[in-house]
């Protein structure tokens, strides 16, 4: 193989790390300037401003129109996550009491949890 | 041609050969690449305890035949998944302590409904986490529990602690935890008080959306992204490297919006007054002054975290009263403090060595 001098893939990780490091400091040097907190903070609002105002002319459009806003079906869409989510709990609990089940049928004493006894590596002699 | 000459040649030879068998790797693989779908994460076996609105409360089924007494319980950052720490297995910080004998909890987010904009810290410090310690409390039958919080879960969890400096935590574990704002310089000057309209933008947008919070992170790095994308394609011949990249980024990708008012008191309270490092933070009336936090406590920082600097986080083992305090500074970045192969070699152990001690 090339030794990593001479090695041209080599050559290119290094051209490709430096130029990440120095586009990286330069843009961060720019962004700690005053005029870009103003830019920023004037562009954020406007498009909060913009965003606000265009979603409420198209919840008031789609309302015309008999149909759902996009922020509707997405609440529907959480909605649905959610009884998702209820479901996924209903089923783990399903599957605890199933296991509580199983446990108590094989041992009668419900369902073993590991003994909360364990010493440090320190206090038993480096065995864990 | 001299014996060097020829040696040389032949490395060139082998070098293009390589690069050659790579690039149809490449063709080959980057077609499967856009085809396949996205890694599976967060797999260790866990059951749900409580699940309420935004807040998501996990206990990780254990895998030791003997575990220690006090039981951990994972506040995850607000902006992110909790998978990071459980990403695949051998991969997984959560599936290395049940190896090692803890019994693990986690607080995870799911992203805020838009009726939960009005989600205070007062709902997460007074609310979410001592709901949760107490269901940890009453699952694991033991009355003392150690928390571990991640970037802004440090901060909820530091709040907490304070707040609750007579009980029940045990062990206190912050991963990358900022305290001074005013050294978090970039996230300074994008919410510049000057320019920025805190109260008009939560006004407006109700949550804040994720691809907002998502750009003033890659803000941070701006070239990284691309660059990842190039170095991607170079490995694209490397199935472990395309794995752990696509794991990584997807996670990376999968922010969280930001309850409203969550987000308007970040900004007032952290950003601009600097309430947590000045100690005049309050949360529901009720100080939260980290001086008051006397349990043991860790806070692992890394040498090239970009988004939480090391001067954010140096504040905090020097502020709080424990006597049994450590920092400890360890390679890395943000997220490979924690998640990755670095992390496994690096914070893992130290963490289970920390917390053994403590956890009887």
């Amino acid at each position: 193989m090339a030794d990593k001098g001479t090695d041209p893939v080599q050559m290119w990780h290094t051209f490709l790390a430096d130029m990440e490091k120095q586009f990286n400091s330069f843009s961060n040097q720019a962004m700690g300037s005053e005029e870009f907190s103003r830019a920023m903070g004037q562009m954020t609002g406007a498009s909060a401003g913009a965003k606000k105002a265009f979603g409420d002319f198209m919840e008031r459009y789609l309302a015309a129109m008999n149909l759902p806003s996009r922020s509707e079906l997405v609440d529907l869409g959480e909605r649905l996550h959610a009884i998702e989510g209820r479901l996924n709990d209903v089923m783990s609990l399903l599957q605890r009491v199933h296991a509580d089940v199983v446990a108590a049928d094989a041992t009668a004493t419900g369902v073993p949890r590991p003994p909360r006894t364990r010493r440090p590596p320190s206090q038993t002699g480096g065995k864990t | 041609m001299t014996a060097a000459a020829r040696q040389q040649s032949s490395s060139v030879a082998d070098r293009v050969q390589l690069e050659v068998q790579r690039a149809i790797q490449r063709s080959i693989k980057g077609v499967e690449y856009f085809g396949s779908a996205a890694p599976v994460v967060g797999t260790t076996p866990k059951d749900v305890l409580l699940s309420r609105g935004t807040m998501k409360l996990y206990h990780y089924r254990p895998l030791a035949s003997e575990i220690y007494r006090v039981p951990i319980l994972f506040v995850m950052a607000t902006t992110n998944r909790g998978y990071v720490l459980d990403m695949v297995p051998g991969q997984s910080l959560v599936e290395f302590l049940l190896k090692r004998g803890f019994d693990v909890y986690m607080l995870d987010w799911t992203a805020p409904r838009p009726e939960e904009r009005g989600l205070k810290f007062e709902d997460y410090v007074l609310g979410f986490i001592p709901d949760c310690v107490r269901r940890v409390q009453q699952d694991s039958g033991e009355t003392d529990v150690s928390i571990i919080g991640y970037c802004f879960g440090g901060v909820l969890s530091l709040m907490y602690a304070s707040i609750h400096a007579d009980g029940p935590l045990k062990n206190l574990v912050c991963f990358t935890t900022p305290v001074d704002f005013r050294q978090m310089k970039l996230f300074q000057n994008f919410s510049d008080r000057r320019y920025f309209d805190v109260d008009r933008l939560v006004d407006s947008v109700g949550n804040v959306p994720p691809e907002m919070i998502l750009s003033s992170f890659e803000m941070l790095r701006p070239a990284s992204r691309p660059i990842g994308q190039i170095t991607l394609w170079e490995n694209m011949w490397n199935d472990e490297f395309v794995k752990g990249f696509r794991t990584f980024d997807r996670w990376a990708q999968d922010i969280l919006p930001l309850a409203g008012e969550y987000f308007r008191q970040t900004t007032k309270d952290l950003m601009w007054d600097n309430k947590l490092y000045e100690r005049t933070m309050t949360v529901g009336g009720r100080r939260a002054d980290i001086s008051r936090i006397k349990v043991p406590i860790l806070h692992a920082v890394a040498e090239h975290d970009h988004i939480v600097p090391y001067d954010a986080a140096k504040p905090l083992i020097a502020t709080v009263g424990s006597a049994d305090k450590e920092e400890i500074m360890l390679k890395g970045g943000h997220i490979s403090l924690v998640a990755g192969p670095n992390a496994v070699k690096r914070l893992w152990p130290k963490l289970d060595s920390w917390l053994s001690e403590r956890s009887t």
